[in-house]
């Protein structure tokens, strides 16, 4: 009984740990099962598959703690490859400053989210809805729905750094990750953050400006998922506008934030919980394929697993509550 | 904890586990045991778990290989027969198969399924190329670490099949658009012509909407040939054309280059009633039921038949022959055929139902009588 004791006290110190072990727990037996799991070539497999979804749960986890939600990240996902090829191919800018601008575009169109939501009152699921579609015009307007090559300027070290060697993606997501887990922690703007999705009538009251908090919120989300979308497209080594499947990437970050304890109704919320979130997903997706297990049932196994592993989460939350009190 | 069910060990023992993962599972405690029961319980509907294989026919004894093929759209019901293909392929020769890939056609998901089969160290890999440079890097490691990879059902573009793959195993892509462009234009002498295209872009079908512009441009004739794009989702797909045609309302050809289209360019056809205004030819790709219905109906006069099963089964062949003879019997380029369906052949194409079409799981011998059609 001692083992479970420091154990339920180890969980009771951090809100990650329940996630934490429920991906080690996985990787054990998808190890056990496929011992080739745990390679280093699978794993690469792993981290490519988990770092993208991470990055844009970072952005969703700040969204959903503010207390607002943007779908349309996917779709700045697909768009931002796009934009710095256009930038690069037909207004000759270098590759780095190219990618910049799409980042500076994608903050615009994170502005726009959080202008609509917040200074014209629509809600956030409603705003981002509407511009996921735009976005998805302008996706495949400008690229006639074209998949297109990488451009010659961003090849080479640029595309090897920002996606398509083996630990680039999960580097620049572990270091993501650390950064916001500090800001969300540790930082004015996390504690104003915190504050206008758990009490926004008292946030804005005690002198918070709620409104530049959520607007910032929307914007760091759609660079987060714009940086993400270049990498991805660097890595599979094509622009392709169906990249990320539009609501697919959405769909699997806010999965990957709740996963990971961040709650959908505002003022609580992990950006590490979200990282390993992302992680069980992936794992989930990999390990089952490694199995051998064919399409078809795949999505059977997929979301029992899914179901199975998060009872177990929430088993494994309620004794950290128990060992607090 | 409590002693498991006998029932419960027997389904375990009948599953290929390693002793750590047996034990656990019979001992664990909680949520644990029970994720990892109903995950080994599921997983072993796969193919995977089979006794190895002895002799077959002429053939050696082989150790119980695996092919993985990666498919763009793995629950789409055009690649059903194609699984059944494959299927009954290793059966035959006592290897397995995996179904995997992207459900949406989302390139970068085929690419990790694809570096999964290959650090999962896969025998063979088959592949639907359907991007142009999404793939190189992947087949080029797979290769590199003695994995033969053929593609099937798609290659890349017409002048690039953007893969070093063996060979390639389907229809000729752009050959068979330029084949649906010939025969409309028998009928059509002039005016517009559309076709439709569900996903602009994807190699499985681009090469085809190019190759029916290009067959329309040689003809000469005074032909308005425009591609529209429809939509992969066939409802969606269903109002874009249904919109065309009420703006539309004299056009003299549709085409279209994939399944979804073609089957609501015969609904639209129907709704409309087309063929009493200036419709003069109808048609497009493959074999689903409401596309049959259509050509008999007369909505549509033709479709083309790419034997989806085919597509399934003979790369699981190649990838054989290569292995079990060393790399000597290398894979070959094979075009999976151009049927052209129309109403006289339609019929046993609606009234048979066999798993070589997909539409059942039955293994049964399909009769046939008469003379076999020819020019």
């Amino acid at each position: 009984m001692g083992f479970a004791r420091t154990a339920g006290e180890a969980l009771t110190r951090r809100r990650e740990a329940s996630v934490a072990v429920v991906a080690i727990g996985l990787m054990i037996y998808f190890q056990l099962s496929a011992p080739v799991f745990l390679t280093h070539d699978n794993l690469v497999n792993i981290a490519q598959a988990a770092a993208p979804t991470a990055i844009v749960a970072v952005g969703i986890v700040l969204l959903l703690v503010s207390g607002e939600i943007d779908l349309s990240v996917g779709m700045v996902f697909a768009l931002a490859p796009f934009l710095m090829r256009y930038a690069v191919d037909f207004y000759g800018v270098p590759a780095i400053p190219a990618i910049l601008l799409a980042f500076v575009l994608a903050a615009g169109i994170g502005f726009v989210n959080g202008f609509i939501s917040i200074r014209l009152r629509v809600p956030s699921f409603v705003t981002t809805l509407g511009t996921f579609y735009f976005l998805q015009g302008v996706v495949l307007t400008t690229s006639h729905a074209y998949p297109a090559e990488i451009p010659e300027p961003a090849r080479g070290d640029i595309q090897r750094w920002l996606g398509a060697g083996d630990w680039a993606e999960l580097t620049w997501c572990l270091i993501i990750v650390g950064v916001f887990h500090v800001v969300l922690t540790r930082t004015r703007w996390g504690l104003h953050t915190i504050s206008v999705g758990g009490n926004l009538l008292g946030a804005t009251e005690a002198g918070i400006k709620a409104t530049r908090i959520k607007i910032g919120n929307f914007m760091i989300t759609s660079v987060l998922g714009a940086f993400a979308g270049i990498m991805e497209a660097f890595r599979v080594n094509t622009i392709d506008p169906n990249l990320g499947g539009g609501t697919g990437v959405t769909f699997t970050a806010i999965s990957a934030a709740v996963i990971g304890g961040t709650a959908l109704a505002g003022g609580s919320g992990t950006v590490i919980g979200a990282f390993l979130g992302a992680v069980v997903l992936a794992e989930l997706q990999n390990g089952f394929n490694l199995i051998g297990i064919s399409a078809n049932p795949f999505f059977l196994v997929l979301g029992t697993a899914i179901l199975v592993s998060m009872v177990a989460n929430q088993y494994l939350s309620r004794l950290r509550r128990a060992g607090r009190t | 904890m409590g002693k498991s069910h006998p029932k419960v060990t027997e389904a375990v023992d009948t599953l290929d586990l390693n002793p750590v993962t047996r034990r656990r599972l019979l001992t664990g405690t909680g949520m644990f045991s029970a994720s990892l029961a109903a995950t080994a319980l599921l997983g072993a509907c796969s193919d995977k778990q089979q006794s190895a294989a002895g002799e077959i026919g002429n053939f050696p004894k082989t150790p119980k290989w695996k092919f993985v093929f990666v498919n763009h759209v793995t629950t789409n019901p055009f690649f059903t027969p194609t699984q059944y293909g494959a299927e009954d392929a290793c059966k035959l020769l006592g290897v397995g198969y995996q179904w995997t890939g992207s459900k949406d056609s989302i390139v970068a998901e085929m690419v990790n399924a694809t570096n999964t089969a290959i650090t999962g160290k896969a025998d063979g890999l088959a592949l639907a190329v359907v991007d142009k440079s999404a793939f190189k890097a992947p087949v080029d490691q797979a290769l590199d670490a003695g994995i033969p990879v053929v593609s099937y059902n798609a290659d890349g573009a017409r002048d690039d099949p953007g893969t070093n793959r063996l060979a390639y195993i389907g229809q000729g892509l752009y050959e068979s658009g330029y084949e649906l462009g010939r025969r409309a234009l028998e009928k059509v002498t002039g005016g517009d012509v559309v076709g439709f295209i569900a996903t602009p872009g994807q190699l499985n079908i681009q090469p085809r909407i190019d190759g029916a512009t290009q067959a329309i441009k040689d003809s000469g004739k005074p032909i308005n040939f425009t591609a529209v794009a429809t939509n992969a989702d066939i409802t969606k797909g269903l109002s874009i054309i249904d919109a065309y045609v009420q703006g539309h309302p004299n056009v003299a050809g549709m085409l279209a280059v994939d399944a979804g289209s073609t089957q609501s360019i015969g609904q639209v056809v129907e709704k409309y009633k087309m063929r009493d205004k200036g419709l003069k030819v109808a048609g497009g790709f493959d074999l689903v039921p409401e596309t049959l219905a259509a050509i008999k109906g007369g909505s549509l006069d033709y479709t083309i038949d790419q034997q989806p099963y085919l597509q399934g089964f003979l790369p699981v062949l190649a990838l054989y022959f290569y292995k079990i003879s060393g790399g000597l019997l290398f894979p070959a380029e094979t075009n999976t055929g151009l049927l052209f369906v129309t109403k006289d052949g339609v019929e046993p194409y609606q009234t048979t139902k066999t798993r070589y079409e997909g539409s059942d799981t039955a293994k049964k011998l399909v009769d046939r009588s008469g003379a076999i059609p020819h020019p």
